[in-house]
């Protein structure tokens, strides 16, 4: 049997176990009962950095091209905004009458402005949207905003991406890219930017002006405008194709970052796919709500058009609100005038995770991007998900 | 105003356990998180087409159904939590350099007893007493801690001294003083020591038991993983809580704990409104919840000096990798990797303080163990190091990318270098978790993950036995990694069920009375 010892008499050793708690409460008595400090410097840092919310003023709204606007946000009193890596978007809070939503908006500003306490956005005119044609007309100079943290992974990573980046826009898809122009020229990213700019006519092109500004600033940063609708010297004509990549990408490593509308995405699946990239050379922003799910695989074609009862139950409170079948269930809470949480609207940041309690949905496998665990017990992102029968629905938080 | 038995304020795995223990009493019980999903630490996150591991390297204490260790016996016999998982069948494997600084280590140790004895001879020939030794001191103390339970630590000077004479005899030293006593090699002592960074106290300070306790949970009932990462364990948890008729508030934050004229708990106020209750079990930090969330006058002096003779223990700093070729491809074998850059533990505690000279770090690949953790030809592996003190205070958010990712850089280049394998060109994705990611997702102080220091002073079991006296505010007590344990998933765990139980005798008596 084994025997340990380690005093001089083992006896004493059990003297000194029984006095443990004599030890302890002496260093206890012997600390001083000064006040806890209220805050850490650490938590502090962390909190400015990574924030839940912030509140801005509108400082200045500008024109930019035929159908979008740029938005000058600041702090009231010229404090920072919290640092982001160019590409990443804010979750901006929009109200409407008794409706609260949110939008993400890349920020297409330099990083360096966030310093000053200024972040900008673009927003582009979708006459059948619900949200942008609202700020358009009713955004005014001076109004106060709240808007998220710096949110998202559209940024150039060292430790990940090659060292020249292809840039794929689709109009107001500029935005990220934007940003990335600025922080390369602020000497907040070092890599080699190329963006191929698909617009349709010459004159609709967004940000033409600071392009050509941060192009001749930088070395690093070139533009190829590529106009579908137009032909012109010194553009491009078409779609961006596989062809149009590779003569712009030349030699050696690269990685294509993509930002536009799902159209472009989805004819640019196919191109990408002829250049044999891997994976990790291949990134896009994100899909956003998709808005014909009765298209994608796996729908079930009865459920188009239908309309549902959906009972949300939020801290204990119950509402019965109406559903319809080809909107997102997030789209639905939001319409009955329920706040409820939401940041990227493309079922990826998990951010308005829920549990639903009963009832069927449709959730496209392009933007599922649930946990493992949550798809085994039922929590579904209600910005991706479509009801395919009556639902309940368990939702907690509010939308910033 | 709701009115709950209890609140539980935070779904770490301190909180869970709590809150299902409340639960399967049959007690109404809310429990609330300021996040969206449950966990604290032990959760996941997507990018890409990878999901990540948080923060678990292998569950400690949880054995087989056969054989069930006390953590399983909680989650899955009393709460009923249906889970997946797989067996580590590896302790660990070391890299580094001796204490003597010369001599290098690359030692793998098996899970059992005996393999564990047989390999420790094979590195360190002539240590086996020594480790058979280890082992069977190490069975009496577990027995001498289950004995304790059993009798709800009032325990017998005469059974104790009969039946656990050489648990007595450790119980208030440091690992290394034991060891010595053991007559074990200093080789040994140094692969021995290895699991010190598990609690983060270097063997000259860490209570022996502690880390006996520890290794032999590891040894004897093996490491586990769930299957679907931490997530499946936690929202495992969550939805047996709901089954048993509790209540889950995610996106609430926990204001301000009301007190009544008896200066005990009467309610708790969050961002979604007051709720009335006697109970509040807290899975925050006591220090951050005594500073800002409970009036000063209801705070004996004993519990803010307690507070003010801590340091907070380990601040986590993690890489974690999606690489585009698999486990097999790269040649990588082993589950966890422990590599600090010594042996000495007390050498590399020291050195942990400051980023420029702290390179201790622990891998793990995640799919040597689980195929299927991450998509075909693709594999995941964590890098985890640890801050000894609050250097991350010094950074400045200009420059935090750039530290981080420095910081990063190293940690990868390290790993190649080690092992003699390169991963760099093929991450996929990447993303790093620094001391400030702590505090934004889980609000631990200076983003301390692991709670108070285990100082030998203020190890598990002097808070065990203490734990009378541990929470003198009326009708509060606190669970998790900063509780009467220390951190780990187990002990979190443990912490939680046992502060339900006392929570569950404090009703009793009032109803009594």
């Amino acid at each position: 049997m084994a025997y340990v010892k380690i005093g001089l008499i083992g006896k004493l050793d059990m003297l000194k176990f029984k006095n443990i708690t004599k030890v302890r409460e002496n260093e206890i008595q012997a600390s001083p009962a000064t006040p806890l400090p209220k805050v850490l410097t650490t938590n502090e840092k962390a909190k400015k950095h990574h924030p839940a919310k912030q509140d801005v003023v509108i400082a200045d709204i500008r024109q930019n091209g035929a159908d979008a606007k740029t938005i000058v946000f600041k702090t009231p009193d010229g404090s920072r905004l919290a640092l982001y890596r160019a590409g990443q978007y804010v979750s901006v809070s929009v109200p409407i009458g008794d409706t609260v939503t949110t939008r993400s908006y890349s920020l297409c500003s330099s990083p360096e402005l966030a310093k000053k306490g200024e972040y900008h956005i673009t927003v582009k005119r979708d006459d059948a949207g619900f949200v942008s044609p609202y700020i358009q007309d009713n955004w005014k100079v001076g109004q106060a905003v709240t808007i998220s943290g710096p949110q998202g992974h559209l940024y150039y990573e060292p430790l990940r991406d090659a060292k020249k980046v292809i840039a794929l826009a689709g109009g107001s898809g500029i935005t990220p890219f934007m940003g990335m122009a600025y922080a390369i020229r602020d000497g907040h990213e070092d890599f080699d930017l190329t963006i191929i700019f698909g617009s349709r006519t010459a004159e609709g092109i967004v940000y033409k002006k600071e392009l050509d500004e941060v192009c001749a600033a930088c070395d690093k940063v070139h533009v190829v405008h590529v106009l579908s609708d137009e032909e012109k010297e010194g553009y491009e004509h078409g779609f961006i194709t596989a062809e149009l990549i590779k003569k712009y990408a030349g030699e050696g490593e690269y990685s294509i970052f993509m930002c536009g509308p799902q159209a472009m995405y989805n004819f640019l699946d196919g191109e990408i796919a002829k250049l044999g990239l891997r994976r990790k050379f291949v990134r896009r922003e994100m899909f956003g709500a998709i808005k014909d799910p009765w298209n994608q695989p796996g729908y079930p074609a009865e459920a188009k058009g239908k309309k549902f009862k959906l009972k949300v139950i939020k801290y204990g409170e119950e509402f019965e609100v109406e559903a319809l079948a080809d909107e997102p269930l997030l789209v639905a809470i939001e319409r009955a005038g329920i706040s409820a949480p939401s940041r990227c609207r493309s079922g990826e940041c998990g951010w308005c995770r829920s549990k639903l309690v009963s009832g069927k949905v449709f959730i496209p496998e392009k933007t599922d991007g649930r946990r493992a665990a949550d798809v085994d017990y039922n929590y579904v992102h209600p910005c991706a998900s479509f009801p395919l029968s009556d639902i309940v629905i368990e939702v907690s938080g509010s939308n910033i | 105003m709701p009115k709950f038995d209890c609140v539980v304020i935070g779904a770490g795995n301190g909180g869970l356990a709590a809150a299902c223990k409340m639960a399967l009493e049959g007690k109404k019980t809310l429990l609330i998180e300021k996040h969206n999903l449950p966990g604290g630490c032990a959760s996941s996150f997507r990018r890409g087409r990878f999901e990540f591991e948080t923060a678990l390297h292998e569950l400690c204490e949880w054995g087989t159904e056969e054989n069930p260790a006390n953590c399983r016996k909680f989650v899955v016999d009393d709460y009923g939590v249906k889970l997946k998982g797989h067996i580590v069948p590896e302790n660990f494997r070391v890299i580094t350099t001796a204490s003597d600084g010369k001599t290098p280590i690359d030692a793998t140790l098996p899970c059992g007893v005996e393999a564990f004895t047989d390999a420790m001879e094979k590195y360190v020939p002539g240590c086996r007493k020594s480790i058979e030794d280890f082992f069977e001191i190490g069975q009496e103390c577990l027995d001498a801690g289950n004995y304790s339970l059993s009798v709800n630590g009032n325990t017998d000077n005469k059974y104790m001294m009969e039946h656990f004479p050489n648990f007595l005899r450790v119980g208030s030293y440091p690992v290394n003083k034991v060891f010595k006593a053991l007559k074990m090699p200093p080789l040994a002592q140094d692969i021995m020591n290895t699991y010190w960074g598990y609690l983060a106290v270097d063997a000259d300070r860490l209570s022996y038991l502690q880390y006996s306790n520890m290794v032999n949970l590891y040894v004897r009932y093996g490491a586990w993983i769930p299957d679907k990462t931490s997530h499946e364990l936690t929202t495992g948890m969550v939805e047996r809580f709901r089954e048993m008729g509790g209540t889950v508030w995610f996106n609430c934050t926990a204001e301000k704990i009301l007190f009544g004229d008896d200066k005990a708990v009467s309610g708790v106020v969050t961002d979604r409104g007051t709720i009335e209750t006697r109970h509040v079990i807290c899975n925050a930090n006591p220090s951050m919840v005594y500073a800002t969330m409970v009036p000063e006058e209801v705070i004996p002096e004993r519990m803010i000096k307690l507070a003010n003779a801590r340091k907070y223990s380990a601040r986590m700093f993690v890489v974690y990798l999606g690489l585009d070729k698999s486990a097999e491809e790269l040649g990588l074998k082993d589950y966890s990797i422990f590599m600090p850059e010594t042996a000495d533990s007390a050498k590399e505690y020291e050195s942990g303080k400051r980023m420029e000279t702290n390179l201790n770090m622990v891998s793990v690949c995640y799919n040597t163990v689980n195929p299927d953790f991450s998509p075909e030809g693709t594999c995941v592996i964590s890098l985890t190091t640890t801050y000894m003190d609050d250097d991350w205070a010094n950074v400045e958010e200009d420059d935090y990318v750039e530290t981080k990712n420095r910081l990063a850089k190293r940690m990868i280049e390290r790993f190649e270098q080690k092992l003699g394998v390169e991963i760099t060109p093929y991450i996929e994705e990447i993303e790093v978790a620094t001391p400030w990611t702590m505090c934004n997702f889980v609000n631990v102080p200076q983003g301390a993950a692991y709670g108070y220091e285990l100082d030998g002073w203020d190890s598990m079991m002097a808070r065990m036995r203490m734990m009378g006296s541990e929470y003198e505010v009326k009708g509060l007590r606190f669970v998790g990694a900063a509780s009467i344990r220390g951190d780990g998933y187990n002990s979190a765990i443990f912490s939680g069920n046992t502060m339900a139980k006392m929570t569950l005798g404090d009703m009793r008596r009032e109803e009594e009375a």
